[in-house]
């Protein structure tokens, strides 16, 4: 929080003249940040490092060539201890207050730590799966259109089968129309033909029967009586003769 | 020179410099600057759902004219819880115990939904004077009450922030140096006094996050009669 402040003052020190300028190169070696903001910089995955929770783990590296593994200990013990004989902090009433709300601070976040960050994160879950879901159904919306973009196609080669398909169903119907209308033609023609034809027929039907009954009748009224009973009397004896006949084959 | 039980509530001064500003200002450093990052800290995350509940839960009644002061809101709960809670260190200056904080803080904000409420809808703000249902003989005697009731808001706004901080942060001090006086001549009753100690430790890091709630839903409650 305090680097926030290093930040704005440094970038108005810059401009501020000679000491700004000798203060910026002084200090270069104190920065370890990026100095520029682009890309973002990622964020880091765990916090620093802590010992007894409020002590940064490089404060306990800085000391260890030189002092050893005891050397900050010795340093906050002997720190404490010349702070309380030479009475720059005087043990009163805030010391238990300090010592009581240091406890309950102690407790709840030794307590309560690993839910609230447990829920912390939970959140931070929660917006990239929010994310996530946003990204992979966007995704699958864009394969299914492409999908459908495919099958279009595969449609579209289909429409020439289909276009011969009506083409010939079309030129069959024509086809069969034609050939109706050439039946139905014939046939009247036939109609008025036999029509004709039978015109015909009776025409000579009934000269035949014209003459036939003319002839008959001249005929019959030729036959004299004197023929009639000559050839009455011939028939008898041609009949007698037959009948000789039939008798001599009848008994051979 | 010789501590009373008040001087914590001093106005911070360095050679006759009043740092009140400092006091003020400074534990904004502590909040974390709100970035456009899609995902951020675990704190800043936390306190990102958590400010979006609490302006939910005071705003769902207010309708669109009182959401305009959902920044106003939010950002005093921040301001006070921020200097209640700092102010329960050992050793910190808690500015809201201050009478001169609370009420310049509450005696405009007040006013101003007063003032709302008369502009928008001056016969509306004027029958809060008299609630429905009074029967006639009580309605001069209720008129007056309910007048006083309404000008006493800000005080009672002040006074009941700045009462309930110090009266704890007293309570506090005078329990802790009863403990510290106690651990030489009599320790059991000291061990006593000490969860005496602890448990109103708690009590007042309730206080300090209730009465900060308090005081801005107090607030909302007058702008939703007004607005």
């Amino acid at each position: 929080m305090l680097s926030r402040l290093v930040l704005l003052s440094a970038s108005s020190l810059k401009g501020s003249g000679p000491i700004g300028a000798g203060v910026v190169q002084a200090t270069r070696c104190l920065r370890t940040s990026s100095q520029s903001l682009a890309p973002v910089p990622p964020l880091p995955e765990e916090g620093g490092k802590v010992r007894h929770g409020i002590f940064p783990e490089e404060f306990f590296q800085l000391l260890y060539p030189k002092t050893g593994v005891t050397g900050p200990y010795m340093l906050g013990t002997g720190l404490l201890c010349y702070l309380l004989s030479k009475e720059i902090y005087i043990v009163n009433h805030e010391t238990i207050y300090a010592l009581t709300i240091g406890g309950i601070i102690v407790y709840c976040v030794k307590k309560f730590g690993p839910g609230f960050a447990e829920f912390a994160d939970k959140i931070y879950e929660e917006q990239l799966a929010k994310a996530e879901a946003a990204k992979e159904s966007s995704i699958s919306i864009l394969a299914k259109s492409i999908e459908a973009e495919k099958k279009e196609q595969w449609r579209v080669e289909g429409r020439g089968l289909l276009f011969d398909a009506k083409r010939n169903n079309v030129a069959m119907l024509l086809e069969t129309n034609m050939r109706e209308r050439l039946h139905m033609v014939t046939n009247e023609v036939k109609r008025r033909l036999d029509y004709q034809i039978a015109l015909q027929n009776l025409h000579r039907r009934m000269q035949q029967e014209h003459m036939i009954n003319w002839v008959e009748k001249s005929v019959v009224s030729s036959i004299t009586p004197q023929q009639e009973k000559e050839s009455i009397a011939k028939c008898i004896a041609d009949l007698k003769a037959l009948a000789k006949t039939s008798q001599a084959q009848a008994a051979a | 020179m010789t501590m009373t039980l008040f001087d914590q509530f001093l106005s911070p001064t360095l050679f006759k410099m009043p740092l009140i500003a400092i006091a003020l200002v400074s534990p904004w450093l502590l909040h974390h600057v709100v970035t456009t990052r899609f995902s951020s800290e675990r704190l800043l995350s936390v306190k990102k759902v958590s400010v979006s509940a609490l302006t939910k839960h005071i705003f769902q009644p207010l309708g669109p004219l009182g959401h305009k002061w959902a920044l106003m809101f939010v950002s005093l709960f921040m301001f006070l819880i921020t200097l209640n809670v700092l102010g329960l260190l050992p050793y910190t200056f808690t500015p809201t115990t201050q009478l001169s904080l609370t009420f310049s803080l509450a005696l405009p904000l007040w006013l101003a939904t007063v003032l709302i409420g008369f502009r928008l809808d001056p016969t509306r703000a004027l029958a809060h004077m008299l609630p429905q249902g009074t029967p006639p003989l009580l309605i001069p005697v209720l008129i007056i009450i309910e007048t006083i009731s309404v000008m006493i808001r800000p005080l009672a706004l002040a006074v009941r922030l700045m009462a309930n901080l110090t009266a704890g942060h007293l309570l506090i001090h005078l329990i802790s140096t009863g403990v510290f006086l106690l651990t030489s001549m009599m320790p059991m009753t000291a061990i006593l006094a000490l969860a005496l100690l602890g448990l109103l430790t708690l009590l007042e890091i309730a206080v300090a996050v209730i009465q900060a709630y308090v005081f801005v839903l107090l607030l909302s409650l007058y702008l939703l009669e007004n607005v």
